[in-house]
């Protein structure tokens, strides 16, 4: 077999970083320069989503999609504010948001994975359900426990922890912001785990062949519900992270369109929305992909309502670019 | 004159010939058995002569008219009706609806006429003494009335040849008796039919005439009743065979595995016990059980009844896990469905299957791993570059030995083979059954399907041949010849063959 030129084959296998640096130079551009502070922004800013997105991915590996991630987000982040406000804790709070997640996303999982109703209808209807409830029970328990406001969860500022919490969400370790660290810190552990461990390879197989999978005695189900389970945890701790940053959850917008977001991060992350083909630190490059088209956008003092057609038209650029590249290549041998 | 007269017909695919200058002929108000083995050209021939394939050469003449460059249209338009063995029916449509599908009849407003399709299938379905409601969705009726509305379907439009590819696969006697009646009932009316089918008792109970074909090549035709079970089949399989390799008999232990009146869906009431070391074969027509009943003991399908036992240990059934704590492992058939995973490298794809057996680290070692490989590699004689190019860039037959690895590397003591030379070369062939040669010198116990005789006799010191979900011969390895397993897997054990086998 003719092995590939080093550059090309990289080239086929990181094209998320490339697609990052055109976009990053594109903001370079539109900003005369980069600081430091700036750079560190687009990080801070890509924290939520790109951990949703990273739970994603594993889910695409499998070959499933999970559409509930966005209402997810703003049904956990909503009732962390209200724990937080019950039990002035960070730790209490952060504990509920990672459980809450869990078992949202088990919820999900049993759904797919042993009921085998298909992914993206599941999905869909828990995305409906998400949302409403966050946005009911807004409206329907206690003023005092959403933080007195009247349809957005607001933290208590009285509360002893609020400081603590919220300079957690916004403040700086070495001038890198906490929250970026978290998001690089659960790219290296997802990345171990996707690519170094047994149930990383499960992962792989299932979504790659389920068939096949499964003959070798991998239970094709509980991979399933572990995928989605822990997506939900990592939808929690992006929860308990929006809570920390924002010190408040509006149940009508937080989280609108992130599932949309968090495919795209995963897609242009190259991993196949087929299962099994992919890498997982493909997604941070993804999430932060984005981030920067918003600060483009901003920087150009464009009106944000472009926002999404340009993201949309990347996306299809991008994808456009990773299949119609091998076909050319095909066609050159 | 004939109805059907097919002459020096030919034709190639990829520069392979599958077909070489054959005849069939058809008379009026026949049933006409065509006989051959897996691969002996029928389904091809029959495919150009409903137009689904070109033919390279040769002459078509149906009912007077010469069929030139025939589409599927053209031929049931001149009235010749395939019903294939994989039913053409639209499982969400109505039974009436499946009749008229593109024919509906429609009233001058463009609407179609249900009730005149209604009345005119419940018309047809009476005289023909066939119990289906025009009404129902196709998903609801029996595989049986499924292959009788099929046929239906083709008289409805006048066929006058009707071609039925092995109808009775799926059919239980009572069903097939019927499916009989109505066919020969429709031979007296004048309609005559092609019919495919490796079931001597049956095509000796409904055809007329035969024509044999083998490698593609036309081996002959005449009466029935003037020709016997063993004739056609040595005209089928060829006449002599003479085998490159000898087998040699091996010592085998204690009991390994062990079935007691094992039942499952596919085949019921297998009994056997198998001593360790042994290398059986277990061969049959397709949709014999045979595949089935590995299936079954690995898990994959769950076993109905009976039970399975491995030294000494009764297995738990429907479990692939509790399969492979017992210590068995199964090689699927249809390699790249259900044994390749095709984003996975040579060394994860053989890593696979042990990393789901017992405790292990949470952490895969992969230089480990790829030593392990390398190991079997060599072992094996697996050829390829590197163990972290995919699986999908080896050769078939390097494939094969992969999964092989994989279940060896679980430290499996008995080892279902199912189809484990399917589609691979004449060369990787014979090193995967020297393989199992091999494998069963170090102790493994080796069970394996095969259709294809000489391999079996290579290698099996037992061969059991499966009809209908039951073993209905077992032949010891100085048995084994491809007359005897035709012989059995067809049911035609005629008196001529007393006491030989069939007692399991």
């Amino acid at each position: 077999m003719k092995k590939k030129s080093g550059f090309t084959k990289f080239l086929g296998e990181y094209s998320y970083i490339f697609v990052f640096i055109i976009i990053f130079i594109g903001y370079m551009i539109a900003n005369n320069g980069i600081t430091w502070p700036a750079a560190m922004n687009i990080l801070r800013h890509s924290a939520a989503v790109g951990i949703i997105g990273i739970g994603m991915g594993m889910i695409c590996l499998t070959g499933d999609i999970d559409l509930s991630v966005g209402s997810m987000l703003a049904i956990v982040s909503g009732f962390s504010v209200v724990i937080f406000n019950i039990t002035d804790s960070v730790l209490l709070t952060l504990l509920f948001s990672l459980a809450f997640g869990a078992v949202l996303g088990l919820l999900n999982g049993l759904l797919v994975g042993r009921l085998e109703i298909p992914a993206f209808i599941a999905t869909l209807a828990t995305m409906l359900i998400f949302r409403s409830l966050s946005q009911y029970f807004c409206q329907h328990i206690g003023k005092d426990l959403i933080g007195g406001g009247s349809s957005v969860y607001k933290m208590i500022n009285a509360n002893e922890q609020y400081k603590p919490f919220y300079n957690f969400g916004n403040g700086k370790l070495f001038t890198i912001p906490n929250v970026g660290l978290i998001l690089i810190a659960v790219t290296i552990a997802f990345v171990y785990l996707s690519t170094s461990t047994r149930f990383g390879k499960k992962v792989y197989a299932v979504g790659s062949n389920a068939k096949a999978a499964l003959m070798t005695g991998i239970s094709v189900a509980h991979i399933k519900v572990m995928v989605f389970t822990i997506a939900g945890l990592l939808v929690g701790l992006a929860s308990f992270i929006w809570v920390g940053m924002n010190a408040s959850s509006d149940p009508a917008t937080t989280g609108n369109s992130y599932e949309m977001y968090a495919i795209s991060a995963v897609v242009l992350g190259g991993i196949s929305m087929s299962g099994g083909r992919g890498r997982i630190l493909g997604v941070l490059f993804g999430a932060m992909s984005y981030t920067v088209i918003d600060k483009i956008i901003v920087a150009l003092k464009m009106d944000s309502l472009i926002n999404n057609a340009i993201k949309g038209v990347i996306l299809l650029v991008v994808i456009a670019i990773q299949i119609v590249t091998p076909k050319i290549r095909a066609k050159l041998r | 004159m004939s109805l059907l007269e097919m002459r020096g017909i030919s034709k190639s695919f990829n520069g392979v010939q599958v077909l070489k200058d054959v005849s069939l002929t058809v008379e009026k108000g026949e049933v006409h058995a065509l006989l051959g083995e897996n691969g002996a050209g029928k389904s091809t021939l029959m495919n150009i002569l409903t137009g689904i394939y070109t033919r390279d050469s040769g002459t078509v003449l149906f009912d007077g008219q010469e069929l030139k460059d025939t589409t599927v249209r053209d031929s049931e338009k001149a009235g010749i009706a395939f019903v294939h063995q994989e039913l053409n029916l639209f499982n969400d449509l109505t039974v009436y609806e499946n009749i008229f599908l593109g024919k509906e009849y429609v009233n001058r407003l463009g609407k179609v006429d249900k009730r005149r399709m209604i009345r005119e299938a419940e018309e047809l379905f009476a005289q023909l003494g066939v119990n289906v409601d025009p009404y129902v969705k196709v998903q609801e009726l029996s595989t049986s009335q499924k292959q009788l509305l099929e046929i239906s379907k083709a008289l409805f439009f006048e066929a006058k040849l009707l071609i039925l590819d092995e109808p009775t696969t799926a059919l239980n006697n009572s069903e097939i008796e019927h499916l009989f009646g109505i066919i020969r009932s429709l031979k007296e009316k004048g309609t005559s039919f092609i019919f495919i089918s490796h079931k001597m008792p049956e095509i000796f109970a409904l055809s007329d005439s035969y024509t044999v074909f083998r490698n593609g090549e036309y081996i002959g035709s005449g009466r029935l009743s003037e020709t016997n079970t063993d004739e056609i089949i040595s005209m089928m399989v060829g006449r002599t065979y003479t085998s490159a390799e000898i087998y040699t008999p091996r010592k085998t232990g204690e009991p390994a595995l062990k079935l007691e009146h094992y039942s499952g869906p596919g085949f019921h009431d297998i009994s056997m016990e198998v001593p360790r070391g042994a290398v059986i074969g277990l061969t049959g027509l397709q949709g014999s059980g045979a595949s089935a009943l590995l299936q079954c003991m690995f898990g994959i399908l769950e076993a109905t009844g009976g039970s399975l036992t491995v030294n000494g240990t009764p297995v738990k059934k429907g479990d692939i896990h509790a399969a492979m704590k017992a210590g068995m492992a199964l090689l699927p058939s249809n390699r790249k469905e259900n044994s390749v995973i095709p984003d996975m490298s040579i060394w994860e794809n053989l890593s696979l299957a042990s990393q789901n057996l017992g405790t292990g680290s949470f952490h895969v070692n992969r230089k480990a791993e790829e030593a392990k490989y390398e190991n079997y590699k060599e072992i094996l004689n697996i050829r390829a570059a590197s163990s972290q190019d995919l699986i999908t860039s080896l050769s078939g037959g390097n494939q094969q030995k992969v999964f092989i690895a994989r279940w060896l590397n679980t430290g499996a003591e008995i080892l279902l083979f199912d189809n484990p030379t399917q589609g691979i070369d004449v060369g990787a062939k014979t090193e995967i059954y020297r393989l199992m040669e091999k494998l069963a010198g170090q102790g493994k116990t080796i069970l394996f399907t095969s259709m294809e005789v000489p391999e079996i006799r290579k290698v099996a010191d037992l061969c059991h041949v499966f009809y209908n979900g039951s073993i209905i011969g077992t032949l010891s390895n100085d048995q084994i010849d491809e007359t005897s397993v035709m012989r059995y897997s067809t049911n035609s054990i005629g008196a001529q063959q007393p006491g030989r086998g069939g007692e399991l």
